[in-house]
């Protein structure tokens, strides 16, 4: 629950997250029409009053003209001073009226009018400054428009962006479910519009049916492989047990015995392989289980136990373990064939050559045993012992002692005794 | 195996109903019961089981799951429609769906085959003991006939269960797992120590028969007198 929690606030803190990815899109569109109607209207409000501004200048003019090439004399509101006027002004061609907007003092832009009389350049001035303001504020409401219409948007982008980030989250809990081995899980796309999401979606729903199908193909075999070979070998088994007493029928049994190990051995790893099981966990005694399997196994190895070790495990495979690697210690190394049982760790080490190199490299293969001389046997015992190890969320390792002797460490995951 | 007498104590001997498709399994497993003096009737597929359980009196049956016809897990559940004899199941899938299966049509107990004769034997005789044992034979002594439980009442003496005033049938595992429970009222007792102590398994019984066996308990007697204590166990609710 409080883990939901911390995820949630994770993802929702999480820049990378496609929630604030799309948040930044919108706004950033948003920004970018906003900017280029503004600007849009800004230029043709400009230019209005540009024109305005000639107009008003023009008619200014016209009578001050008309006057002076009646009578010589000037308005005198009017500007004759070539000095007074902007150089870029009288630069131009006054044969006609020419105009001019003087924006060299920003607060205050002057728009001017110039026509040549005679060689004589008579101008007028028309102040632009409520113009400018006005442009000014129709700006400003443009930005304030726009950050209005964002801080309504990029909420909603947000929001609307959640189902989908919701959608996307599921596939990927229901993905790591699947892969965790809860087959039965699935995303479920009924009832959605088809979208990239349904797509991806119904993708991931059909790969966890295809391998729940492909590990029930797996399993319905290895059981019904287990049918086929374990029927013929039970009568086999209780015929052998009839035979009248002898040196031969010792040797039957003794066969027997062999193949029906093989067998278990190969349904054993066939069941590991398959992924198909699952660890029965119980709170033990770790000393007595352990003690309890070599007793079992009914071979000669000596146990220390260092305090009062209890383990929350699943005992059976525990015990398949480290008879294993018991046996194996046996059949491979020599003995004194010691377990040490501390806290969660059973150390098991025997006093023989130690593991051979290529399986210290590679791990326990099946069907290798190594060097000739390290005996016989099948080589499924560490196999098995690492599957089942695995099952039970155990970490198997393998290593020789510096003085010799092949070293198994089980460490068992931690795990004390509940209260109560 | 030394004591080969040990279960012809009684003149009459204890009748085994072997119910098994593989010939070889049939007549080597028939043969070795016999030598450990048992009565075997063998049938090779369910319905003839079926017959010869109705026809007879039978003190065991041992039943294969994969049976043709009728199988195992049915013929199970047809005996205990009408009749409380301790059944044994054989499975040579040894897959837990199986092994689910038997337990929860009303099985005691199950063998993976190949098992070894002795084995075989001792799973025998361990569900002969509970269907037979009497009062006075194994169960703890307590003073009084009668052990209450809320609306359960146990009559130690005539082993009989009463829930409400009615009684309930109960098979003989079934029993002996509810008396191990009452000898212990208001204690847990954890899977190993049932199966101990119930099945006589040491470490390497499968705790799902005393889980299955539970759950079939609790059908009868109700299902909150019994309380599952995560991680440990079960006890019996006073």
């Amino acid at each position: 629950m409080d883990a939901d929690i911390v995820q949630a606030a994770r993802g929702l803190l999480n820049p990378r997250s496609q929630r604030w990815k799309i948040v930044a899109l919108v706004a950033m569109a948003s920004c970018a029409v906003a900017l280029a109607v503004g600007v849009l209207v800004h230029r043709s409000t400009f230019d209005r009053s540009m024109a305005i501004g000639r107009e008003r200048a023009q008619n200014a003019l016209g009578p001050v003209v008309d006057q002076y090439r009646q009578t010589g004399v000037a308005d005198p509101l009017s500007v004759q001073d070539p000095d007074a006027m902007p150089p870029a002004l009288l630069r131009q061609d006054l044969e006609q009226v020419g105009f001019w907007y003087d924006d060299r003092r920003p607060d205050i832009p002057w728009m001017w009018a110039a026509e040549s009389v005679d060689g004589h350049v008579i101008a007028v001035q028309m102040e632009m400054g409520s113009e400018l303001r006005s442009l000014q504020a129709l700006d400003r409401h443009i930005v304030e428009a726009s950050l209005a219409v964002l801080a309504v948007v990029v909420p909603l982008a947000a929001l609307a962006a959640e189902p989908p980030n919701r959608r996307l989250r599921r596939v990927a809990r229901t993905a790591r479910r699947i892969a965790d081995g809860d087959l039965d899980a699935r995303i479920g796309t009924a009832g959605r519009a088809r979208d990239e999401i349904t797509d991806i979606s119904s993708a991931v729903d059909s790969m966890a049916g295809a391998l729940q199908e492909r590990l029930l193909t797996e399993q319905r075999f290895t059981a019904d492989v287990a049918h086929e070979l374990r029927t013929p070998l039970m009568g086999l088994l209780t015929a052998s047990e009839l035979l009248p007493e002898s040196e031969a029928t010792d040797l039957v049994r003794d066969r027997v015995q062999v193949l029906r190990t093989l067998v278990e051995n190969l349904l054993e790893i066939s069941r590991l392989d398959a992924g198909a099981e699952s660890a029965d966990h119980a709170v033990v005694p770790l000393d007595q289980v352990v003690e309890e399997s070599v007793r079992r196994a009914g071979l000669q190895a000596r146990l220390t136990v260092t305090g009062d070790p209890v383990a929350d495990t699943d005992p059976r495979r525990l015990d398949r373990i480290v008879a294993n690697l018991v046996a194996n210690a046996h059949r491979h190394g020599r003995p004194p064939v010691e377990v040490a049982v501390d806290g969660t760790t059973i150390v098991i080490r025997d006093h023989g050559p130690g593991f051979p190199g290529e399986l210290l490299a590679d791990g326990p293969q099946r069907f290798r045993t190594g060097a000739a001389e390290r005996g016989h046997g099948h080589g499924l015992g560490l196999t098995i012992a690492l599957g089942q190890a695995r099952v039970i969320g155990a970490e198997l390792t393998f290593r020789n002692a510096p003085d010799g002797g092949a070293v198994a460490v089980l460490r068992l995951r931690g795990r004390t005794r509940p209260e109560g | 195996m030394s004591d080969l007498a040990a279960t012809s104590g009684p003149s009459a001997p204890v009748t085994v109903l072997l119910v098994e498709d593989d010939e070889v399994i049939r007549k080597t497993v028939g043969m070795a019961l016999e030598r450990y003096g048992y009565a075997v009737t063998s049938a090779g597929d369910g319905l003839t089981g079926l017959e010869l359980f109705r026809d007879g009196r039978h003190d065991l049956l041992l039943l294969d799951v994969m049976l043709p016809g009728l199988d195992g897990i049915g013929l199970c559940r047809r005996v205990r429609e009408s009749s409380l004899v301790p059944i044994l199941m054989m499975s040579a899938r040894g897959d837990s769906l199986d092994v689910v299966s038997g337990l929860e049509a009303g099985a005691d107990d199950y063998v993976a085959k190949p098992v070894d004769t002795a084995v075989l034997v001792a799973r025998i005789r361990s569900l002969l003991r509970r269907a037979t044992f009497s009062a006075a034979a194994e169960e703890p002594p307590k003073p009084g006939a009668g052990l209450i439980f809320g609306d359960l009442t146990i009559d130690t003496d005539g082993l009989e269960v009463f829930r409400d005033g009615e009684q309930v049938a109960l098979a003989p595992t079934e029993l002996r797992l509810l008396l191990e429970f009452a000898a212990n009222p208001g204690i847990v007792l954890d899977r190993q120590t049932l199966l101990r102590n119930v099945w006589d398994y040491g470490w390497d019984g499968d705790s799902r028969v005393v889980d299955l066996c539970v759950q079939r308990l609790r059908k009868k007697i109700g299902a909150e007198r019994i309380e599952t204590v995560r991680g440990f166990g079960y006890k019996l609710r006073r």
